[in-house]
């Protein structure tokens, strides 16, 4: 009961917070700011339907308790889980790491999925360019420091969203 | 105040296609907008692009040919064959035209892989064909992954060293439509951008703004799943694809809105992962297409 209160109010604050961009976008003549509202918006009507998928989830299992229960229903539903919570192998920032012990973190069988870039390990594992724990035909588990140069000369804001575990010995 | 179109405003395809195909009529009949020759040509490659064109609605090909463009030459889908084909092609060089371009160059042996017809008793290949058509083309359309960056036909080992079209034509400006294949409304869309306004704003990449700005990542309607960590195990799963190798969070392309087979489904709305086709380095980048012993959270750890 508890869970049904908190998505209704989650989602009576994505309604609210899509009305306030819908309001801004019509006072604004700035395309940029036009465009990352309605992004905002898009994002917020996506997460309206998931929470009605899981609302209708929730009527259905209190009318048919028995069997055909949707998965999603198992789920902590209300909180919104960052994805980097969902992964349990926390390690401590200044862990170091040999570039043999780096290879075990390739991402596979459950495996975290790591990568070095000039000495830092960085955590990839929920990062959304690493699907399958692979970017662009390059795997975890390996020092990138070249490729890194090559391709995001200069963008080191790429690093910074990363979470780092350690450090390369 | 007569032309204006109050909201709302539909905006449906069908509604922006009648739009569309309505200023282009009017184009025509005042002469403001001219129908311009189109060639055709396909390279080393499965001609999927210009099947997948055949499936284009809003406008559909038939429209294109009829009223967008002269088609003067198709290895397809033209009714000449042999050495009255290649006629044709060489008689387009006299006129304006825009040259679409599907497939790769293939380079070795002087090209002699790819061998598209015979001019003058002598085999004319798609290097030649490309170099000479490409040098005097008023617009260059790469149309699929082959042609914007070597796409499948120069996935390793490559044996026939085929290359994208802008390494044979490294001066030319180029509109680059990858994808594999193009979706039609990204071919008919930019060609009739072409005709009514000109080039159409382009990203770094060649690509244009219009149909590839937007990560599919950002317009996934599973979007949700992957912001609160909940992932698919299996394919069929509903759920976010992205343990599995989902290459939507890389690949920039309209697909969750635009839709495949008549705006009907697409690869993630029926439970696959995205493989990444619309993206530079496709397929090689983008392997492996789907992976099972990854990084999901098993049971006893």
């Amino acid at each position: 009961m508890q869970n049904i209160r908190m998505l209704q109010q989650q989602v009576n604050s994505l309604i609210t917070q899509a009305r306030q961009d819908i309001y801004s976008i019509s006072a604004t003549s700035d395309p940029t700011a036009k465009q990352v509202k309605l992004q905002r918006i898009w994002d917020a009507l996506t997460s309206i339907q998931f929470l009605n998928d899981l609302l209708a989830a929730h009527a259905a299992s209190s009318i048919a308790p028995a069997n055909d229960r949707p998965p999603m229903n198992t789920m902590p539903a209300g909180q919104p889980i960052s994805p980097t919570a969902a992964n349990p192998a926390v390690a401590v920032p200044n862990q170091t790491f040999t570039i043999q012990d780096l290879a075990n973190y390739d991402g596979k069988n459950g495996r975290p999925a790591y990568v070095a870039v000039s000495g830092v390990v960085y955590d990839v594992t929920n990062n959304r360019a690493w699907a399958a724990a692979t970017h662009f035909g390059l795997v975890s588990g390996r020092d990138y420091t070249q490729e890194f140069a090559s391709c995001h000369a200069g963008q080191q804001s790429i690093l910074a969203t990363l979470p780092v575990v350690g450090r390369l010995i | 105040m007569e032309n204006y179109i109050l909201p709302p405003e539909p905006l449906t395809n069908e509604a922006i296609a009648a739009r569309l195909t309505a200023g282009a009529r009017n184009g025509i009949a005042n002469g403001s907008v001219k129908k311009k020759n189109l060639v055709y040509l396909e390279l080393n490659g499965c001609s999927g692009n210009i099947i997948s064109l055949l499936n284009g609605a809003n406008p559909d090909f038939e429209y294109m040919i009829g009223s967008m463009v002269n088609l003067v030459y198709s290895n397809s889908l033209m009714a000449a064959e042999g050495e009255k084909a290649i006629e044709r092609l060489m008689n387009a060089l006299d006129e304006d035209y825009i040259l679409a371009v599907e497939g790769a160059v293939s380079l070795r042996d002087n090209g002699l892989y790819n061998i598209i017809g015979t001019w003058k008793g002598k085999p004319l290949t798609g290097l030649e064909a490309a170099k000479m058509l490409g040098e005097k083309a008023s617009h260059i359309l790469a149309v699929g992954a082959c042609a914007t960056h070597g796409g499948v036909s120069a996935a390793r080992p490559n044996p026939s060293q085929s290359v994208g079209l802008q390494d044979v034509l490294p001066d030319k400006n180029m509109i680059k439509l990858p994808g594999c294949p193009v979706h039609p409304d990204w071919f008919l869309g930019t060609l009739a951008h072409i005709l009514l306004y000109g080039d159409p704003d382009t990203d770094n990449l060649g690509r244009p703004l219009m149909f590839y700005s937007t990560l599919i990542h950002d317009r996934c309607p599973r979007r949700p799943f992957f912001d609160r960590g909940i992932f698919a195990e299996k394919l069929g799963d509903k759920t976010c694809l992205f343990k599995l190798g989902c290459r939507g969070p890389v690949t920039r392309t309209d697909c969750p809105t635009r839709q495949w087979n008549g705006h009907v489904n697409w690869p993630i709305g029926d439970d696959t992962p995205c493989i990444g086709c619309a993206q530079f380095g496709f397929p090689d980048a983008m392997a492996p297409f789907i992976s099972y012993d990854t990084t999901r959270v098993v049971k006893d750890e």
